[in-house]
């Protein structure tokens, strides 16, 4: 196919030392006219400081709510190729692990059922598939199917769960992230495919605190792997570490959040009962430094980006929960708060949104949790948890003070 | 009610409602517990229209639901 459009400003992109969108954009409208009118329409984007898509809409796969995100284009008799170009989300399969055969499959399947562009991956996990017509959503989603592929997420769904590569290429993962996921998605199909919340709810697991995949910052239920055993400290591995040029006081000491860690210049010592598990001293001291059994996963809440209120973060609410097969525990508190949420949420609000308006205390009584330390919002700072009138009767503090 | 006079009832709620209010399916299913239909039952007879064709899901800025195309005979 001959270029169809000059595009100088979208040239000017593929000037820099790194990968341009644009320079792949080019390929695929070599051969492909819907990806040349794309580009031309993104050039007048471009141009004219003005996006030409609409968003959303009534298009779909029969029974599904979620995994086709609507985009019509504002000119399509300037840009027939675009008139529709939809985007299609596919369920990634835990971890991102494809054989280059999977990847060939759904690359031929893209060029030939849509545009040939895709967003491996997109930021809320799914393959994203950009740009096809309506009509062939259908044939799309069966053949996908039949190949033991799904939709995605979208809409007021709950999203594609996702999680980091976990205990299949990492040393530190301290729950089977990939199983978790795998779980969490086939038990809530209904709530993934058919959108029954005030808004989106994102699950996102990790294996340890380090938390590759910014669970906390990312996902309205953030399971994060932990572990509840003391640090097991090779001395003669710190000072080791100490010999090559670690400055033990300065990079571990002094970076702990809890305060915990003492050294002498021989020996490290760990309080373990004030450990934040942040897992600072242990990744930067590998090897030296080991997590022991029990291994669970601490649960947070509420994690959003900006919109009604601004970015939040997820807080603690379980410290620590054993995940084991079948994960009851962690699918019966998923329900309540939905139901929760469903109950009292307005359209458009985030779960953090609706604690923050509701309040925590209200949250953790839906959910049957009982407050603990942990759930302090700045540690040794600043405590979000008001006693009520009876609480102080019961002295609850007592049990701390033990 | 029956579970056709229910997946009747919740197709006239949509279809009155159509250009005024956009129902999300929390909504239909707390419309019909005030006449006393467990959520479970409104969810089931929702989920067969939606399988029909009768309701679709549509997305604007949320997810709703609204008629389906084959009854709007577009």
């Amino acid at each position: 196919m001959t270029k169809k459009y000059d595009t100088p400003l979208l040239d000017e992109l593929e000037k820099g030392p790194f990968p341009s969108f644009v320079t792949e954009i080019k390929k695929a409208a070599a051969k492909n006219p819907m990806a040349a009118d794309e580009l031309g329409q993104l050039e007048k984007s471009m141009r004219d400081k003005v996006t030409y898509w609409k968003h959303g809409g009534i298009v779909g796969v029969r029974g599904y709510g979620g995994g086709v995100i609507g985009r019509y284009s504002q000119l399509a008799d300037e840009f027939p190729g675009v008139a529709h170009f939809h985007t299609v989300r596919v369920n990634q399969p835990a971890g991102l692990f494809y054989t280059s055969e999977t990847i060939r499959f759904i690359c031929d399947l893209w060029d030939k059922y849509g545009s040939g562009l895709t967003n491996f991956h997109g930021s809320t996990g799914d393959m994203v598939l950009l740009g096809t017509v309506t009509d062939n959503l259908e044939p799309l989603a069966t053949i996908l199917s039949l190949n033991g592929f799904d939709l995605g997420g979208s809409g007021s769904a709950m999203r594609t769960p996702s999680c980091c590569v976990g205990p299949a290429r990492c040393e530190w993962s301290m729950i089977d992230t990939l199983d978790i996921t795998y779980d969490l998605t086939q038990e809530f199909q209904d709530e993934l495919h058919r959108p029954q919340f005030p808004y989106k709810f994102k699950i996102k697991t990790v294996g340890c605190p380090v938390d590759c995949n910014a669970s906390i910052a990312r996902a309205d239920l953030s399971i994060i792997g932990t572990w509840k055993g003391p640090i097991e400290i090779d001395q003669d591995r710190v000072r080791d570490y100490a010999k090559k040029g670690v400055n033990i006081q300065e990079e571990i000491v002094n970076f702990c959040p809890g305060k915990c860690i003492t050294w002498d210049g021989n020996n490290l010592a760990i309080n373990n009962s004030d450990c934040l598990h942040c897992m600072h001293c242990i990744t930067k001291l590998a090897g030296a430094l080991k997590p022991t059994p029990p291994f669970g996963a601490v649960i947070l809440i509420g994690a959003k980006a900006p919109f009604v209120i601004g970015a939040t973060l997820s807080w603690v609410i379980v410290p620590f929960m054993e995940l084991k097969p079948p994960y009851q525990e962690l699918k019966d508190m998923i329900r309540n708060m939905w139901d929760w949420w469903n109950e009292y949420g307005k359209n458009r609000e985030r779960i953090g949104e609706l604690i923050i308006r509701r309040g925590m205390r209200e949250f953790l009584e839906v959910c049957g949790l009982e407050p603990t330390p942990e759930m302090v919002k700045e540690p040794r700072n600043d405590p979000f948890w008001f006693w009520k009138e009876e609480d102080l009767e019961k002295k609850p503090w007592e049990e701390f003070l033990k | 009610m029956d579970k056709e006079e229910l997946k009747k009832a919740i197709y006239q709620l949509i279809e009155q409602s159509a250009g005024k209010k956009k129902y999300k399916q929390a909504d239909v299913i707390k419309h019909f517990r005030q006449q006393g239909i467990p959520d479970a039952e409104t969810k089931a007879a929702i989920r067969e229209l939606i399988d029909a064709g009768d309701l679709i899901y549509t997305y604007f800025g949320g997810s709703y639901i609204e008629l389906g195309e084959k009854r709007k005979g577009a």
